[in-house]
């Protein structure tokens, strides 16, 4: 009987230790809303590599790639198909958010309602003109008498829809033409001179910034900016009203969760937990640091509560504000 | 600038730099094979494997694998009428038809000669382009852009049969083609057309499934229902002729190198993508039918049909590497994804490739020539076994050729709507098959399509009309012109010829 009930004692450490690590010897995906070679997948691809050493149990992690409805398909498989039990993980289109707002065709999820994890990076939209135009300054754009060309991809992009506001509601005499395939296409226009200028995250403009074919004159909110862009005025300073700022913020919202990161509704808290410390450790890990410095991703850990702050921000905008944003942003990309 | 042409092959040489590129071979190898699963999205899934690697060493991996994928991709175009890569479906038309008449190893032969002529021409090109391929690129704006998908478009004249019932029959599949092109959210109001509220058609409706469809579905009926190997009937023993096929090269060299340098124009221009390049070959290699008898011959087994796109799609990544490396701007989805190889080297592509990083670049040519080389190479010692296969009995293969076209589209969303697209395609393929619509059309519609009307959206909303004045548009349209009506100067030139 003292045996067995040694037995019993000894074993309890064991159990113990296996309840420590559920993920021990499992797989954990991660479901990407888009094909292979973005920078959404890029991302994925970075953490499947560092997460695995700071999850306890050591999975191995790998990347599926689902893509279509730019990521809505995604979603909805991540909303209600997918298994709560911590095995899958999901990084979408950041403007997801805005599709929910928007009542977009197909849209089956509550963003609300995922078990977030967090954000992996924040972008910074800033509108770039080309280095040899007469003005120097943001200020002397919006004086400008010729219309500014503007090349962009189309609408639902931060090409199209951070300059239509600029144009729309500061009243800057820009002139958006879309269609280019890709923002790489748009940069060889503004290198034959077929169009002035291109907006987009600095990260991808950083580049040609350096190179001195663009600068950056004007750029919208976000947190931990770049210090060589941080003095630019934001384009919600200049709001000539409270309903324009109002449609500025919720434009460049959801680019502060810009590499979102969600577990499937009802996840185990203590799932999420491990999860969203091992999402924290890993982005600060120097080793995906200078990967990802090399790959020219940025880096930067946003917690899940700070993503549900966001939401909320976005998602709980009275109606009048919604239904006039609707007029300026299509939900794309 | 001939010592960093020197310097180049060096570093190419070191012992491992060319292992890496033999891995990148292999791998290629078996990417191109295998239909649907395509070479952008294996560079993708590659390209953290070079972040430990040097420049060079990482370029020979990523497009030593990358450049031998379309040349294996005919091979399965040819021998089975399955596009291997979304790239190489026109070269089905008139190789897989050798391959029915029992030709199959000289149809190999003729594609393995031309694809290594094409990828030396592509390469040639790359290395003579350094000095004026920032003028070149840059003289090309989207006006041009636009007229040059018009001369594509305007090759459908050539991809029909002749007489007004070809014609009119020619412009109904392109026409076809055109609008399927319009289906997804249109790029400058952002409204979804042709979607039916569903969310797989709402970003367009990709290539691969239609030609997948389009293509391997008719000849995998006709297989069946005609119940014998695909090479038929006729039973050539040993498969020979690869021989007869390098000699056709040969005797038609000056169409291999015309059709090198419109793959290399098609690779060079940014936005146009790799699958137009091997139709507007095709198209060409049409026009050198001195004889309505011989025209009516393409599709049936004329090898100018094989060796002409085969020389295209493998000069097209010379071509493509151009805009990539002098302006950081990508030739082509595959150039998109080995430009973020670029950054993970720590290259800025740009002016500096010229300069600073010359026999970096120089080395990638060298890649492409020596990748190729070998590859051809292997192929030609592997042809036999491969060409055996076609003598098979059909029921062997049938199953394993369904499952790698199904594989294969569903690779390309990892959606069973993609499945369904395969067989609907595969059932217009087979109505167009035997109603006698050409299918070439259509596929020419569907990949300029979105090309041709986002240029001329961007043309007339930047320059109005003043476009339509610009000298290269002007040269275009001659060129366009010319295209449409060629087939009539065939006809008319043959009817002397009989009346003499």
């Amino acid at each position: 009987m003292r045996s067995l009930l040694f037995a019993v004692l000894a074993a309890l450490p064991l159990v113990g230790a296996a309840q420590a690590s559920p993920y021990a010897g499992k797989t954990v995906t991660i479901v990407v809303g888009y094909k292979p070679g973005g920078g959404y997948d890029a991302m994925a691809r970075l953490l499947a590599r560092h997460l695995p050493k700071h999850i306890p149990g050591k999975p191995t992690v790998i990347v599926q790639n689902m893509p279509g409805g730019n990521s809505i398909i995604a979603a909805n498989y991540l909303y209600s198909s997918a298994k709560p039990d911590g095995m899958t993980l999901g990084t979408f289109n950041r403007n997801l958010p805005i599709a929910q707002l928007t009542a977009v065709q197909g849209v089956k999820f509550d963003m609300r309602k995922f078990a977030w994890i967090g954000s992996a990076a924040n972008e910074t939209t800033v509108l770039t003109i080309r280095d040899d135009l007469p003005y120097k300054s943001f200020d002397e754009l919006r004086k400008a008498k010729q219309p500014v060309v503007i090349g962009s991809t189309g609408p639902g992009a931060n090409t199209y829809d951070f300059p239509l506001l600029l144009k729309d509601l500061l009243g800057v005499n820009l002139k958006i033409v879309s269609g280019y395939s890709s923002s790489a296409d748009i940069m060889l226009a503004v290198e034959r001179k077929e169009v002035d200028g291109r907006a987009g995250s600095i990260s991808s403009l950083r580049p040609f910034v350096e190179r001195k074919l663009v600068r950056p004159v004007v750029r919208a909110r976000s947190h931990d900016v770049d210090p060589t862009i941080k003095d630019l005025p934001t384009d919600e300073s200049l709001a000539p009203n409270p309903r324009a700022k109002a449609i500025m913020a919720l434009r460049s919202a959801p680019e502060l969760i810009a590499r979102p990161y969600v577990m499937p509704p009802n996840t185990p808290p203590e799932l999420l937990k491990i999860m969203r410390e091992a999402f924290v450790a890993a982005i600060k890990d120097p080793a995906a640091l200078a990967e990802a410095n090399k790959a020219k991703l940025d880096l930067e850990y946003t917690s899940g509560d700070e993503a549900m702050k966001v939401l909320a921000e976005v998602l709980n905008q009275p109606k009048d504000i919604v239904e006039e944003f609707s007029k300026y942003v299509k939900f794309g990309e | 600038m001939l010592e960093a042409l020197l310097q180049g092959l060096l570093a190419v040489l070191q012992v491992k730099a060319f292992s890496f590129m033999l891995l990148g071979i292999l791998v290629g190898f078996w990417v191109g094979l295998l239909p649907g699963l395509g070479g952008a999205t294996t560079l993708a899934l590659m390209l953290p494997f070079v972040y430990n690697m040097q420049p060079v060493e990482a370029f020979a991996f990523l497009l030593g694998m990358h450049s031998v994928v379309a040349t294996t991709g005919d091979i399965t175009s040819v021998l089975f009428g399955v596009p291997g890569e979304a790239t190489t479906a026109a070269i089905i038309l008139d190789g897989y038809a050798m391959t029915k008449n029992g030709q199959a190893g000289r149809a190999l032969g003729a594609a393995l000669t031309s694809s290594l002529i094409g990828a030396l021409i592509g390469a040639a090109a790359l290395a003579l382009a350094v000095p004026i391929v920032r003028p070149l690129v840059l003289s090309f704006g989207s006006p041009e852009l636009f007229m040059l998908a018009v001369v594509g478009l305007a090759f459908i004249a050539s991809l029909s049969a002749q007489g007004v019932r070809g014609m009119v029959r020619g412009f109904i599949a392109g026409g076809l083609g055109l609008y399927l092109a319009m289906v997804g959210q249109d790029p400058q109001a952002g409204v979804a057309r042709f979607t039916f509220d569903s969310l797989y058609l709402s970003q367009g409706i990709d290539l691969v499934p239609v030609l997948v469809g389009l293509f391997a579905i008719p000849e995998i009926i006709d297989l069946v229902v005609r119940g014998s190997s695909i090479a038929g009937t006729t039973n050539p023993g040993r498969i020979q002729g690869a021989l007869e096929g390098v000699k056709d090269v040969f005797r038609n060299g000056w169409l291999t190198i015309r059709c090198s340098l419109i793959g290399t124009l098609v690779g060079i221009m940014p936005g146009m993508g790799g699958a137009v390049a091997q139709w507007m070959a095709y198209g060409h290699a049409t026009q050198s039918a001195r004889s309505p008898e011989e025209r009516a011959g393409f599709g049936n087994g004329d090898v100018r049909g094989v060796l002409g796109p085969g020389a295209a799609c493998n000069s097209k990544e010379g071509g493509a590497l151009i805009p990539t490396v002098a302006f950081g701007v990508p030739g082509s989805t595959s150039m998109a994804i080995l430009l973020g190889g670029f950054f993970l080297l720590g290259l800025v592509p740009g002016p500096e490739m010229l300069t600073t990083h010359l026999s970096v670049t120089f080395s990638m040519v060298w890649t492409i020539v020596l990748a190729n080389v070998i590859t051809v190479v292997l192929c030609f010692l592997l042809l036999n076994r491969l060409a055996r296969l076609t003598t098979l009995p059909g029921h062997f293969l049938i199953p394993v050729i369904l499952v790698l076209v199904f594989i294969g589209s569903y690779t390309t969303n990892s959606s069973y709507a993609d499945l369904v697209v395969t067989l609907v395609f595969g059932a217009v393929g087979y109505l167009m098959v035997r109603a006698g619509y050409p299918r070439a059309p259509l596929v020419l519609g569907l990949v300029l399509g979105k090309i041709a009307e986002n240029y001329l959206y961007i043309s007339v909303a930047r320059y109005d009309a003043a476009w339509l004045l610009r000298p290269f548009v002007l040269v275009l349209l001659a060129v366009a012109v010319g295209v449409v009506l060629y087939p009539f100067f065939q006809l008319w030139r043959a009817r002397k010829r009989a009346r003499a």
